[in-house]
């Protein structure tokens, strides 16, 4: 099984619903997002770019590409970084040792590291005192490893986890179950019959960074509707 | 002497309690106490740990030419170069610590270890050199002590003669150093590596960086042999060795022009083709970080020329300061490794038809603060004062351990009846000199 994901970037509406999404299931502390949309071209989002009349606003929503060639994998010393059995790529909260080479490695800057204690930052920023978020209960592979808690330790990486909490019980991820627009496929790429394979094949799917060989499992659907 | 180097060591000890007491602030509160944030992971602490590892090299490299090339007239300090390869070697790894999230479980890179990561490598080759250059030190040592009768783990050699210690030492020193070259070697090819390795960054992933890492470490490493030595003999003893000297400087002065050649061979190369993700990495080495990349050019090529020149090259002063200038060139130039590259966001888009080349997908920076963006597609990072403070730590330990072997035992070959004069060791004859040409 290798687990990917389809975006359409046509249905896409920029609402940022999967983002939003994907920050409160994952717990993630204040500052840090797994999962980003931005208008490509634009100083800011859902701002229109182009000139004399002929604009265009689309949407590019990045979470980590989950590459089959992946590097952050590659560069981790300790091993904490490693792809499973149904290749997604997990940190192992446990085991990270905080160096931070997988951020410098990543070419799509989707890692993010625990500058500080996630407690702590959510006290500082005045969060609602009690106020928690997110899936409650620590998540372990098969052999134990901690890819998912709702309390990251201070000073290790973290990133997005297709929801391993979710898809292990064959569940959705939470950005494909939130998008609105329905933009977002989530499947098996190993099997041929899959809607996210079906796609990859008929549609002129591409995926980001192509040049740097890193294969990933996160595929685009090109926006038809180039300007407005 | 002594007391001078009392104070040394005294200065040594507040700079290292001044760090640790940094450190132990940051490992409290996080690394958010940096100014280091996601877009910009890699600062001054990685900057210096590569500047220590650089300036590591040189020592084994000028004992290993002694003996492997046979330059006679480096002979006199290939005990200074040992102990300064040690120390620096200490102080890089020493470095590496405190950049980690969490420091506690770096054993996980011993129980877990995932071959393919240069990290790794790295932590090899530097941990061999290490257990190397102490053996070179210690078998350099052994006559001495030998003969003064004291000294550290030598208690074997009490059943030997002298001679057979001398004879010893000389042969392992020689081993060690056949050895210790190639490992030399590494150290920076490695460390190169940890970055040549990376496509993400274009300013990185170049197959000069390591052959570039190795010219400025044999540039900046004896440039630290020759500073060592310099202070260690003192300008009265200058013409003794002005030989060996004029030699170092020679070879700090043809190292460097292998790296400028290097350099410019790699910047060609970016600005040839005129990939607009080169082209912002250049804007952004002679733009914004212009000045930065003026002190790593000027002041070493200021060094070069000035030690291929008969006057920068035999005179203590101007060895001191070439020395000193060629020190804050390579330092800007391990800071330039960071600035440019992770001022370059990897994900970057075109979009065709619109004009726009190379757009920056924001990066979280990974925490939430009054009056700053969440995203960034650029972070203006310069060090905090924690970081500063922290980074004291390998220049702490290696004054630490270079001034407090000096005031030991005798690293420096003595003038006959003077010795005691400089250190508090049992005055030794003219023959040490013999001693240490072995
Ligand atoms: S997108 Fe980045 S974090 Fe995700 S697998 Fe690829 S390299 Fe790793
Ligand atoms: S920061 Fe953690 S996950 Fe990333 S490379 Fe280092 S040990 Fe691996």
């Amino acid at each position: 099984m290798r687990l990917g994901m389809v975006i359409d970037l046509d249905r896409c509406i920029g609402c940022r619903s999967c983002a939003v999404a994907c920050k409160a299931h994952n717990a993630q502390p204040p500052g840090t997002w797994w999962n980003r949309v931005f208008t490509p071209g634009s100083e800011e989002h859902q701002v229109a770019v182009g000139s004399n009349g002929h604009l265009q606003m689309n949407f590019l929503p990045v979470s980590c590409q989950m590459c089959d060639n992946a590097p952050c994998e590659k560069v981790c010393p300790a091993g904490a970084t490693y792809t499973d059995e149904r290749g997604v790529v997990l940190v192992d909260y446990e085991r990270c040792i905080g160096c931070r080479y997988c951020i410098a490695a990543c070419p799509y800057g989707v890692r993010q590291f625990n500058w500080e204690d996630p407690h702590q930052a959510k006290e500082r920023v005045g969060y609602q005192e009690g106020y928690e978020y997110g899936y409650p209960a620590d998540y372990r592979d098969p052999d134990g490893r901690l890819v998912y808690t709702p309390n990251r330790p201070l000073g290790v990486v973290e990133k997005c986890t297709f929801c391993v909490q979710y898809t292990s019980k064959g569940e959705l991820p939470a950005c494909v179950q939130a998008c609105p627009a329905k933009a977002r496929i989530f499947g098996d790429l190993d099997d041929p019959d899959s809607e996210v394979s079906r796609l990859v094949q008929e549609r002129q799917a591409f995926r980001l960074k192509e040049e740097l060989g890193t294969s990933p499992k996160v595929f685009y659907l090109p926006p038809t509707k180039s300007s407005r | 002497m002594k007391k001078n180097s009392k104070m040394v060591l005294a200065l040594a000890s507040v700079i290292l309690v001044i760090s640790l007491i940094a450190w132990g602030y940051q490992i409290r509160n996080g690394l958010a106490v940096t100014n280091m944030r996601n877009p910009f992971s890699w600062g001054l602490y990685i900057a210096t740990f590569a500047f220590f590892v650089g300036i590591a090299a040189g020592g084994l490299i000028v004992s290993s030419s002694v003996y492997l090339f046979n330059i006679e007239k480096l002979k006199p300090f290939t005990k200074i170069a040992s102990l300064s390869a040690f120390a620096s070697t200490l102080g890089a790894g020493a470095m590496i610590l405190p950049d980690m999230g969490r420091v506690e479980r770096v054993f996980n890179v011993f129980l877990h270890p995932n071959w393919r990561s240069p990290l790794v490598w790295d932590v090899i080759v530097i941990s061999t050199y290490l257990v190397l250059t102490f053996l070179s030190v210690y078998v350099q040592l052994l006559p001495d002590w030998k003969r003064d009768g004291r000294g550290f783990l030598n208690g074997w050699t009490k059943s030997r003669e002298q001679e057979q210690v001398d004879a010893l030492a000389k042969k392992w020193s020689r081993r060690i150093s056949i050895v210790g070259l190639p490992v030399a070697i590494l150290i920076h090819t490695v460390t190169a590596l940890i970055f040549a390795t990376q496509a993400s960054r274009s300013w990185w992933n170049t197959a000069v960086l390591p052959p570039d890492f190795v010219s400025v470490a044999v540039a900046s490493g004896t440039a630290l042999v020759l500073v060592i030595s310099l202070v260690a003999v003192g300008k009265e003893r200058f013409d003794e060795f002005q030989e060996a000297f004029r030699t170092l400087a020679l070879i700090v002065a043809g190292a460097l022009v292998v790296h400028f050649f290097l350099v410019s061979v790699d910047l060609l190369v970016h600005w040839w083709w005129g990939k607009p993700e080169g082209l912002e990495v250049l804007s952004l080495v002679f733009g914004k970080y212009g000045p930065v990349y003026a002190t790593e050019i000027l002041l070493p090529g200021f060094t070069m020329f000035y030690f291929f020149s008969k006057r920068g090259s035999s005179s203590f002063n101007s060895l001191l300061g070439g020395s000193v200038l060629l020190f804050v060139g390579v330092f800007a130039h391990r800071l330039m490794l960071m600035f440019p590259s992770f001022n370059a966001i990897p994900l970057s888009l075109s979009l065709p038809g619109l004009g726009i080349e190379n757009w920056a997908y924001p990066i979280a920076t990974g925490q939430l603060k009054e009056g700053m963006s969440v995203f960034a597609s650029s972070w203006s990072y310069a060090p905090s004062l924690v970081e500063y403070a922290v980074a004291l730590l390998p220049f702490g330990l290696i004054l630490f351990v270079v001034s407090y072997a000096l005031t030991l035992y005798n690293f420096v070959p003595q003038k006959g009846g003077l010795s005691s004069r400089n250190l508090n060791v049992p005055s030794l004859n003219t023959n040490d000199i013999g001693t240490l040409k072995l």
